[in-house]
C-alpha cells in the first residue's frame, strides 16, 4: 500500500503540491470564517490571478531547462501599454486593439529573449536578467508616472463574479483557472509536449531524435511573455490603472510556485496544474499570515519560514522514499 | 439572629446584582471598533514612527472616558507592490472591520479595492495621500505647501538671486510630485534663481549625500541646494566632507539628527542657516480620531473639505524649525511670522534618536472642527 503511494506521487508530483494546498486551505479556513463565501472567494482568486498566469506561463521555460527573470519586467511594460491606451472612455474596439498591441509587444520581448538563448546561444538566467532591465525602461518610457483610468464597466466585468443564476455566482478567475487547465490538457495531448520534455531532460539526444530544440526553446520564451501579457491584463483590469513598476515584485515567487508545484528547476518534469496551485498556496500563505494575528516585524520571517517548509516537502519525501527502498 | 443574617445575604446579593448591572450598562455605553491599518513600506524611519502613533492614538483614544470607546487595531504592515496592499486591504474587509485607515503606497491602484471597502460600509481614511475614490476621505497635510515654505526661504535667503540644485523624492510618487509643483510655482516669482541641476535622491540619505557630492564637484559655484526630508541630513554631510569655501545654503529636515548636526555646525559656523518644515507622522493621529469620529456617526463638515479631489481634509503642517525669524508669504500674499526656535528644540531633541521626526498632530477639538455640530 505504502509502496503504491510512492509510486502514485512518484508519477505524479503535483499531487503532493495538491496535499499542501488543501493543508493550506484548511488552515486558512480555521482562521477566516467566510474564506468560502462568495464576496471573499472572488476577492482572494482576482487577486491571485496575476500571480497564477506568470507562474503558468514561467513553467514552460523551467520545463525546457531554461528560466525567465524578465516575465515581471514584460508585465510592467504591457500593464504600462494597457493603462496608457485604454481610456475611460474606450470603446470595444478601443480595447481590442490595445489588447492587441500589448500582446504584440509581448511576444516581441519573448522572441528577443528566445533570440538570445537560441541563436546567441547566451545562458537563459543571464540574457533574461539583462533583457528585463529593457523591458523595465520601456514601461517606464510608455507611462513614467503611476496612472491611466480604464472604464469603470471593464473593471467591473472582472472584479464583479459572474452571475450564473439569481443564487449562484462564479469569480471570473475560477473561469480562467479552469480555461487555463484545458489549455495544458490539451496541450499534454499533442506532439508539442513530448518534444518539449525531450528538450528539457537531454537537448542533445532530443536533437538526434530530429526534435528542433531551438524551436522548441525559442517557443518557451514566447509562451512565458504571452501569459505574462495576460497576467497584465488580469492586473489592468483588476486595479482599473497602470504602474510603470507593476511586476517589479512578480518573478522570483513564479519560479517559486513553479517549483512548489512539482515542476524540477533542472527540466524535463513539470506540470502547469502544479504551478497554478503552487501560485494559489503562495497567495494562502500570505492570507494565513494576515489572519494569524502576527506581530507585523515577524511576518517576513514567518513567510519565508512557510515556504522553506513548502519547498523542503518533496526532498523530504525523496528521502524517506529511499530509505523505504 | 437567623433573620438577620438571612436579611443581610438577601442584601448582599442586591448589591452584587446591582452593581452587576451598573457593570454591564457601562459595557453597552462603550462601543469597540475594529480599526485595519495597511501600509506598504516598512523601511523608513517615519513609518515606523506612523505605526507607533497608531498605537498609542488607539489606546488614548480607548482610555478617553468622553469617548467611551474601544479601540482594537489590526495592522496590515508589509514591504510590498500595488497588488500586494490590495490583499491587505482585502483581507481586513474580509474580517469585518469597522474602518480601514491605509498609507496608499499607489493611490491610483488601490481605488477600485477602496471603494468595494466603502460599499461594504467601512470608513475609509486614506493618509499622507491623497486618493479620488467615492467616500474616501483623505487627511493629508498640504504637501504643496509643505515645499513651498522652504522653496520660498531658500530664495529669499539668497537675495533672489543665484544658481541653485534641487535634488527630489521618488520621481512619480504622489508626494513628490505635488512637492515639486510648489518649487516650481514658487521659482516662477524668482527669476533671478537659476536651477542648474536636479536629480533624485530617493528619500534616502545615503542617496541624497552621493548625488549632493556630484554636484559639489560637478557644479562647484552652487550658491544653494533645495532638497526634502529623508536626504538632507545626507546632503548636509556631503557638504560638510567636501567643505567647499563658501557652503552653499541648504534647505534641511525637522529631524532629530538634522538639527542635533544644524547645533553643532553652530558652534564653528555662526552664519550657517537652514530651515526644517515639519512632515507629521502624527497624521496617522489625526487620522485615526478622524476615523473614530465617523464610526460614532458624526459627519464631516462638507466646507472643510478641499484638495484635487474634493475629499481632503488638510492637516495645518505643525511648525518649521528655523535659526532665526523669518516672515513666511504664502501665494495669497498673507504673511505669517515664523519665530526663532532653534535653540528650543534642539534641547527638547538632544537626547532622542536619530532617526526622530519631529512631529505633530491634531486634539479631538482640532478634529471637531473638521465636523459638523453632534446632532
Amino acid at each position: 500500500m505504502n509502496n503504491r503511494a510512492v509510486q502514485l506521487l512518484n508519477r505524479n508530483p503535483y499531487l503532493l503540491s495538491l496535499l499542501l494546498l488543501i493543508i493550506m486551505v484548511v488552515i486558512n479556513r480555521a482562521l477566516q470564517d467566510n474564506l468560502f463565501e462568495i464576496g471573499p472567494l472572488n476577492g482572494n482568486l482576482r487577486v491571485f490571478t496575476p500571480a497564477i498566469l506568470v507562474a503558468v506561463g514561467q513553467t514552460f521555460v523551467v520545463i525546457a531547462g531554461g528560466v525567465d527573470l524578465s516575465v515581471g519586467a514584460i508585465l510592467s511594460m504591457t500593464n504600462a501599454i494597457l493603462a496608457t491606451q485604454i481610456p475611460q472612455d474606450a470603446t470595444g474596439d478601443v480595447f481590442v486593439r490595445a489588447l492587441a498591441l500589448a500582446i504584440g509587444a509581448g511576444l516581441l520581448a519573448g522572441a528577443l529573449n528566445g533570440f538570445g538563448v537560441t541563436v546567441l546561444r547566451l545562458q537563459p538566467i543571464v540574457t533574461t536578467y539583462a533583457t528585463s532591465f529593457i523591458f523595465a525602461g520601456v514601461a517606464l518610457r510608455i507611462l513614467p508616472e503611476p496612472g491611466g483610468r480604464l472604464p469603470r464597466e471593464l473593471t467591473s466585468f472582472w472584479r464583479n463574479p459572474l452571475a450564473v443564476s439569481p443564487d449562484f455566482a462564479l469569480p471570473m478567475s475560477l473561469i480562467v483557472i479552469g480555461l487555463l487547465i484545458l489549455f495544458w490538457v490539451v496541450l499534454t495531448n499533442i506532439r508539442y509536449r513530448q518534444n518539449l520534455f525531450a528538450t528539457g531532460s537531454n537537448a542533445e539526444a532530443a536533437y538526434s531524435t530530429g526534435i528542433r530544440v531551438n524551436w522548441v526553446k525559442f517557443s518557451t520564451y514566447l509562451f512565458s511573455a504571452f501569459f505574462a501579457t495576460l497576467a497584465a491584463l488580469a492586473l489592468t483590469l483588476g486595479t482599473g490603472t497602470g504602474n510603470p513598476r507593476a511586476g517589479d515584485q512578480m518573478t522570483l515567487p513564479s519560479v517559486v510556485a513553479v517549483v512548489l508545484g512539482g515542476t524540477r528547476l533542472a527540466g524535463g518534469q513539470g506540470n502547469a496544474v502544479g504551478s497554478i496551485i503552487g501560485a494559489l498556496i503562495l497567495g494562502l500563505i500570505g492570507n494565513i499570515i494576515s489572519f494569524a494575528n502576527l506581530d507585523s516585524w515577524v511576518r517576513p520571517l514567518v513567510d519565508a519560514l512557510i515556504i522553506i517548509a513548502a519547498l523542503a516537502i518533496p526532498g523530504i519525501f525523496g528521502v524517506m522514499r529511499r530509505l523505504t527502498r | 439572629m437567623q433573620g438577620k443574617s438571612r436579611l443581610m445575604s438577601v442584601l448582599m446579593i442586591a448589591i452584587v446584582v446591582f452593581s452587576l448591572g451598573l457593570v454591564t450598562v457601562s459595557a453597552q455605553d462603550e462601543q469597540s471598533f475594529v480599526i485595519g491599518i495597511s501600509n506598504s513600506f516598512v523601511s523608513s524611519e517615519w513609518r515606523t514612527q506612523m505605526i507607533q502613533n497608531f498605537q498609542d492614538t488607539a489606546q488614548e483614544l480607548s482610555e478617553n472616558p468622553d469617548l467611551g470607546v474601544e479601540i482594537e487595531l489590526v495592522i496590515e504592515s508589509k514591504d510590498t507592490d500595488a497588488a500586494g496592499q490590495e490583499q491587505q486591504i482585502q483581507n481586513l474587509v474580509n474580517r469585518g472591520v469597522d474602518a480601514i485607515i491605509v498609507n496608499p503606497g499607489d493611490a491610483e491602484a488601490l481605488r477600485l479595492a477602496l471603494e468595494d471597502a466603502v460599499a461594504a460600509g467601512i470608513v475609509v481614511v486614506s493618509i499622507d495621500q491623497e486618493i479620488d475614490g467615492e467616500g474616501i476621505v483623505n487627511v493629508v497635510i498640504d504637501q504643496t505647501e509643505w515645499a513651498r515654505i522652504s522653496i520660498r526661504w531658500l530664495a529669499e535667503t539668497l537675495g533672489g538671486e543665484g544658481d541653485i540644485v534641487l535634488i527630489e523624492g521618488f520621481v512619480g510618487h504622489p508626494a513628490n510630485t505635488a512637492r515639486m509643483n510648489g518649487v516650481e510655482e514658487v521659482l516662477a516669482e524668482y527669476p533671478g534663481i537659476n536651477v542648474v541641476g536636479r536629480e533624485t535622491g530617493s528619500w534616502d540619505q545615503a542617496t541624497g549625500q552621493q548625488v549632493m557630492s556630484d554636484f559639489l564637484a560637478s557644479l562647484p559655484n552652487i550658491d544653494g541646494v533645495w532638497t526634502q526630508d529623508g536626504m538632507a541630513t545626507g546632503v548636509l554631510t556631503a557638504i560638510q566632507t567636501a567643505n567647499p569655501a563658501e557652503w552653499p545654503l541648504a534647505t534641511g529636515e525637522a529631524r532629530a539628527s538634522y538639527v542635533q548636526n544644524w547645533n553643532a555646525i553652530l558652534e564653528e559656523r555662526p552664519d550657517f542657516k537652514s530651515i526644517g518644515v515639519v512632515n507629521p507622522p502624527g497624521v496617522a493621529t489625526s487620522g485615526l480620531m478622524v476615523a473614530v469620529e465617523l464610526l460614532l456617526g458624526r459627519e464631516i463638515d462638507p466646507e472643510q473639505l478641499g484638495g484635487p479631489y474634493g475629499n481632503t481634509l488638510y492637516v495645518p503642517i505643525p511648525y518649521v524649525v528655523l535659526g532665526e525669524e523669518w516672515t513666511y508669504t504664502n501665494m495669497d500674499g498673507e504673511e505669517t511670522v515664523l519665530p526663532s526656535n532653534l535653540e528650543e528644540i534642539y534641547t527638547e531633541v538632544a537626547e532622542l534618536p536619530e532617526s526622530y521626526t519631529l512631529d505633530g498632530e491634531l486634539t479631538l477639538e482640532e478634529v471637531e472642527a473638521f465636523l459638523l455640530p453632534a446632532s
